[in-house]
């Protein structure tokens, strides 16, 4: 078996989806604005206002979260979420440059379906989503 | 995106017709149709190998397209350098990491940003003056340059160049622990790095003077007017 598909295929699977981004970088924002084109985003610039977010928008259909971040980090804002019945089931693929192995475990133990580290190619990228996305409900 | 399109036609035409050989054999398995099989299947997985070459490029290109983006969204000089910055931690994945920028008054070297605290002496002055031969070389012409060496515990010393003038340089001592070294992709995101934070720092400078010129005549205009 060769190389696996990924790329546009793949994004046009997920198209219909919606994205919560909690990240305080406006530079990955951006990158994850292009790379994930044509899927709905929604972007937050740390835990708080990822939470306020989700509030106006609960029906997103997974998180993708950063964990160094000012006034909530992704930790801080994981914690809350899988505290909260009704956002609890929201998959969660963390994306940092926190890259050893102990805090891969920690973002899993603390619940995250996912862990990416940065710096990451958008082939990566797209292999996690897909991961995650072949675990849901058809849209 | 039409070439990838294009691509991936061509790899669901390939699959069609390995069906359709898969059929053949089927109804008549001799020699000839095994050889077609196996000759279908060969194209399939080098078009699927291209494919993903090509979806790899891509990304590579979209990395680049952002980080030109970003760093020429903004005219402020603190937000440049804070791209600068994300650039270094988020695509190239260096963990300790300094730039220097141009005194225009003495034209020596200040240290204008530091990332995850270097030992490095020089940086701990929050000036350069020299001693480094990787930073000088690089200052002196222009080239990106990767160590460390003897004479220089960088990792990688990337000029800041705009129309021949050296403005300042990013200094990379660590990458992250996960990252053990530089990869291909990481030489053009440098070498990007280098021709365009320079332009976007020049630009974010003469934004910034032009600025407060403008401020100053105002407020001549509204005394004069006053008096």
């Amino acid at each position: 078996m060769g190389a696996q598909l990924l790329g546009e295929e793949s994004v046009n699977t997920v198209k219909n989806r919606k994205v919560l981004i909690v990240e305080d970088s406006r530079l990955i924002h951006k990158m994850y604005e292009v790379m994930l084109r044509p899927i709905t985003l929604v972007s937050a610039f740390d835990g708080r206002d990822g939470l306020d977010k989700l509030s106006q928008s609960p029906d997103v259909d997974f998180i993708i979260l950063d964990i160094n971040m000012p006034r909530m980090t992704g930790l801080e804002f994981l914690a809350q979420l899988k505290a909260t019945p009704a956002l609890a089931q929201i998959p969660v693929i963390i994306v940092s440059t926190e890259g050893k192995e102990e805090d891969v475990a920690r973002g899993l133990q603390n619940g995250a379906a996912a862990y990416l580290r940065k710096p990451f190619q958008r082939e990566d990228l797209l292999k996690v989503v897909n991961r995650i996305e072949s675990k849901q409900p058809a849209a | 995106m039409a070439t990838l399109r294009r691509a991936q036609q061509l790899v669901r035409d390939a699959q069609v017709a390995i069906e359709e050989a898969s059929r053949v054999v089927g109804e008549s398995a001799g020699p000839a149709s095994e050889a077609r099989l196996v000759a279908a299947e060969a194209e399939r997985e080098e078009l699927t190998n291209r494919l993903a070459e090509v979806e790899h490029q891509v990304g590579r290109l979209m990395t680049l397209y952002v980080a030109t983006y970003q760093l020429h969204a903004t005219l402020d000089q603190v937000e440049v350098q804070s791209t600068i910055a994300e650039i270094a931690l988020n695509l190239v994945g260096a963990e300790q990491f300094v730039l220097l920028l141009v005194d225009d008054e003495d034209q020596g070297y200040e240290v204008r940003l530091i990332h995850g605290e270097p030992d490095t002496p020089w940086v701990l002055s929050q000036r350069y003056t020299g001693g480094d031969f990787l930073v000088d070389s690089a200052l002196a012409d222009g080239g990106l340059r990767f160590g460390p060496t003897e004479q220089s515990p960088a990792l990688a010393v990337v000029p800041l160049r705009v129309q021949d003038v050296t403005v300042g340089a990013l200094v990379i001592f660590k990458l992250l622990a996960h990252k053990p070294a530089f990869v291909k992709e990481d030489h053009d995101l440098l070498d990007l790095l280098g021709a365009h934070a320079a332009s976007a720092i020049f630009a974010s400078r003469v934004y910034s003077k032009t600025a407060r010129k403008l401020r100053t005549l105002e407020s001549l205009i509204r005394l004069v007017n006053k008096g």
